[in-house]
């Protein structure tokens, strides 16, 4: 392994002092250092904080991508000046000298992407002790409580729906109403029946009428109890018929004395459809670590406007529990390591296309894998690629087109990841815990497994390429 | 010939290049088969593209051969444990541009797993030995293409190599470097370095080599003892002191009768310019005058010779050493005819009888030594008269020189 050491001792010299990797060193330090004295954000501390790591570490990310492609071109360049004619006449084996250029560049990254890190972090505190706070109280608790540190969230627990959907369909079969669909429309599956109307039961779930109750249940919220401790509880409305004065009245209960822990009543007035977080304190979880949330659709405020509202709580994430797991520094290091995992297979991807293309060629096609990487949820969606029951049978030449495109894709998707699953930084922002099983998850898949085969394919190509090729 | 499996082999060598639809569109190298013992300084010769770089490049696992077979040590070029053995210098010196030449020749002493102290040890003398230890901080990038080779040759020795193979190994330099290359050669062949050198500059393969394989078209045309080929059997060299007009004349009339052929041309034998340009050079560098370029190189490292220090451990050592150790094959050195300064050339040439003992005057071609012994003692002979000519000391000083200068050297040419 000394050889590889060597080479990568060798690529992280040519990379300081052939000075490309300082041009993006210096964008970085630009944005890093530069934006906290012209970021505005909200006006608010916090929100300047929250925009200012935002963008900082979101052009680390894109900036150190391009590097660990850009630093690959080392490898193109000894093919092309042939230093490799003086590296590989020595005893290197070929699969050390590209183990060794990754290591280099992925070692370069780090030192960088540390950096960088550190940059973003005493740059928060630069930002955080020499701003002055409009609304301290409001302000600075935002800050340290819901943005400067790792929170982990709890989605409420959705009660069972199949069993009603179950009920709901035996009787409609009963009814007969199934009849002319099973008849006449081959499309029409019993399955998808059931679950459509256990979404529909699901749905009304989460409409709450005039003066009615809604129960959130959550669990496993494992708190921690003490003087102090405290959890947050976080939701949004959206209303089907808004008041004239878009003001949602309405209060909370937390707790359940039926489970040994006190109750509290919170009356609610704010705008709909916006975030609001409230902090409780932790007694109201009980000790089997649930906690049940109840939502009284009624106006708690005596002479205030009543509007029979219809309140909704949509979205799987409009309604969750939010209690400290860790501290900014850990979810920080947390942050870095999935962002590092991108690097380290960019590195690859870098390494594997200059082995076999020239580097303009090279840096395309690893930038293009970059981008796929970056956006192919979104690829996926708006392709709408499903090989589903066409599968077999083409029926034309367009499902032909189709299907066999269909197939080279998802082949394609098997070997580039999906950087999106690894995207943390919203949720760091967020103050939301960047989970270490995300971590494991990137280390194991983007850093292991899919840089191993980029590496692989690398050095199976490097080996059976002759080096002092000759075109013609 | 020696009974020891040679250190490269070929047999039936052949690269076609193809174009990018696989089409083969130029056969570099055809059938060809080589054989190189330990020992043997070995010259690889051919006008431009006749293939010497690309049978090289093959050699080094740089190309793969479209047919036959390579064996360096009895292993296949790609063997990595061979490249340990193999020193390198290709025809231009490919380095890092950002690396002073002493990062530069202590990252290829890395890639040897040489330790840190040898490396040091090493760099240091390879960089006085190449004339640039003066500049072993300056970027490889800044230096003249002459540096470049010098630093290029001392990156090739690192690893103090069983095999070196050199591609080219004076092109661009100057001819102080030039010289000193071929010195390092004769000094490593003397040593039992086995060498394999390719150029199409003559004068440098017939200094140094001592076996040839000329090159044309991909193939090999000739190959053979360097002496065997050059040779001009009908024709006699005499060279001898400034004789007079009578004593020429007498000379003439005993070759006349004794073997009754006329003699063809009588001249004054003239030094090669590089000799007369060296030692301008060194008249200048005893003077201290100021350079910024290359300076003339130290000795030889002793690690180049000594079987010591080298990190490999015993397996290399014993191989260094028994390379060391090893009779140049093709060429035996034959010692150069020592004669007795109190003779002179009339008696020689009337068969006067010489003192007991001198049975070497006798012989009629003593061959000039190569391979294995080739600081051949006949260049320094001239440089030393000429250099008593050109000072304008008929009487000449010193001892090597009057001793020289009075040898009575008989060669064929």
């Amino acid at each position: 392994m000394s050889n590889v050491w060597t080479v990568a001792r060798q690529m992280i010299a040519e990379g300081i002092r052939m000075k490309v990797a300082l041009v993006f060193l210096l964008l970085i330090g630009a944005v890093v250092l530069g934006l906290p004295f012209s970021i505005e954000g909200d006006h608010s501390v916090s929100g300047a904080v929250q925009s200012f790591m935002s963008y900082a570490f979101t052009a680390t990310a894109v900036l150190l991508g391009m590097l660990a492609i850009f630093l690959a071109r080392s490898l193109s360049d000894e093919l092309v000046h042939r230093q490799i004619f003086f590296v590989m006449t020595k005893p290197v084996a070929r699969w050390q000298y590209i183990l060794g250029k990754w290591l280099g560049i992925a070692l370069l990254n780090t030192a960088f992407l540390a950096g960088a890190g550190l940059a973003v972090y005493g740059m928060v505190q630069y930002i955080r002790y020499t701003r002055t706070y409009i609304d301290p109280k409001y302000d600075e608790g935002k800050l340290t409580k819901e943005i400067l540190v790792a929170r982990h969230a709890i989605r409420i627990k959705l009660p069972d729906f199949t069993r009603e959907a179950d009920a709901e369909f035996e009787r409609n079969m009963e009814a007969g109403v199934y009849e002319d669909n099973i008849k006449n429309n081959p499309r029409f599956k019993l399955a998808e029946e059931k679950q459509r109307l256990a979404k529909k039961r699901e749905a009304m779930w989460r409409v709450v009428g005039p003066n009615a109750v809604r129960v959130f249940e959550f669990e496993h919220l494992l708190v921690r109890r003490g003087k102090g401790s405290f959890i947050q509880f976080r939701y949004k409305t959206d209303v089907a018929n808004p008041p004239s004065d878009e003001v949602l009245r309405a209060r909370f209960v937390f707790g359940n004395t039926f489970k040994g822990t006190p109750e509290f009543e919170v009356p609610v007035r704010h705008f709909i459809g916006r975030y609001q977080t409230m902090a409780l304190p932790a007694s109201c979880v009980a000790k089997d670590q649930t906690l049940t949330v109840r939502f009284y659709n009624t106006n708690p405020y005596p002479g205030e406007p009543k509007h029979p509202a219809v309140m909704q709580f949509l979205a799987a994430n409009e309604v969750e529990v939010l209690f400290v797991v860790g501290t900014f520094g850990g979810n920080l290091l947390r942050l870095l390591a999935l962002m590092q995992c991108k690097l380290m297979f960019l590195a690859a991807v870098g390494v594997l296309m200059t082995t076999w293309l020239s580097f303009p060629v090279a840096a395309l096609a690893s930038f293009t894998i970059y981008v796929l990487a970056g956006t192919r949820g979104f690829i996926t969606d708006a392709l709408d690629l499903n090989l589903g029951d066409s599968a077999g049978m083409f029926t034309s030449v367009k499902d032909f087109l189709l299907q066999t495109f269909a197939l080279v894709y998802n082949g394609v998707l098997m070997v580039i990841p999906d950087f999106s699953r690894f995207d943390a930084v919203e949720s760091f922002v967020n103050g939301r815990n960047v989970p270490l099983v995300w971590v494991l998850q990137a280390v194991t898949e983007l850093a292991g497994m899919k840089t191993a085969i980029a590496l692989g394919v690398a050095m199976l190509l490097f080996h059976r390429r002759e080096l002092a090729e000759v075109s013609l | 010939m020696s009974h020891r499996p040679p250190v490269l082999q070929t047999a039936g060598l052949c690269k076609t290049f193809r174009d990018f639809w696989r089409r083969p569109r130029v056969e570099a190298v055809k059938d060809l088969n080589l054989e190189i013992h330990p020992g043997e300084v070995f010259g690889l010769l051919g006008p431009n593209g006749s293939g010497k770089t690309t049978t090289i490049k093959m050699l080094l696992g740089l190309l793969y051969p479209t047919r036959g077979r390579i064996s360096i040590f009895g292993k296949p070029p790609t063997d990595v444990s061979v490249k340990s053995r193999i020193g390198f210098l290709p025809e231009e010196s490919y380095l890092y541009r950002y690396l002073v030449g002493s990062e530069t020749l202590d990252y290829f002493g890395r890639l040897f797993r040489l330790p840190a102290r040898v490396r040091r040890e090493r760099t240091e003398r390879l960089l006085d030995m190449v004339g640039l230890r003066h500049e072993a901080k300056r970027p490889v990038g800044e230096y003249s293409k002459g540096m470049a080779r010098r630093i290029g040759l001392a990156q090739a020795l690192i690893n103090d190599p069983e095999l070196l193979i050199l591609d080219e190994p004076t092109s661009g330099l100057d001819p102080i470097g030039a010289h000193q290359i071929k010195e390092v050669i004769r000094e490593l062949g003397r040593k039992g370095k086995t060498i394999l050198l390719s150029s199409h500059i003559l004068a440098d393969v017939e200094d140094v080599c001592g076996r040839v394989t000329i090159l044309y078209g991909g193939q090999e045309r000739e190959t053979g003892d360097i002496d065997s080929l050059l040779r001009e059997e009908s024709l006699t060299q005499i060279t001898a002191p400034p004789l007079s007009p009578a004593t020429l004349d007498q000379v003439r009339a005993l070759i006349r009768r004794l073997e009754a052929k006329e003699v063809v041309d009588v001249t004054h034998p003239r030094i090669r310019l590089e000799e007369f340009f060296l030692r301008i050079v060194r008249e200048a560098q005893d003077a201290n005058l100021h350079t910024h370029g290359a300076r003339s190189g130290g000795d030889i490292p002793e690690f180049l010779s000594k079987a010591t220090e080298t990190s490999e451990g015993g397996v290399v050592e014993e191989l260094v050493t028994a390379g060391r150790r090893a009779e140049p094959v093709a060429f035996k050195p034959e010692p150069i005819v020592a004669k007795d300064p109190s003779r002179n050339v009339i008696d020689d040439l009337l068969g006067r009888p010489a003192p007991a003992g001198d049975e070497a005057t006798k012989t009629k071609r003593a061959a000039p030594a190569r391979a294995a012994e080739p600081a051949r003692t006949a260049p320094h002979a001239d440089r030393g008269i000429i250099d008593d000519l050109l000072k304008g000391s008929p009487s000449g000083s010193g001892k090597g020189s009057s001793s020289e200068r009075d040898a009575t050297r008989e060669t064929t040419p």
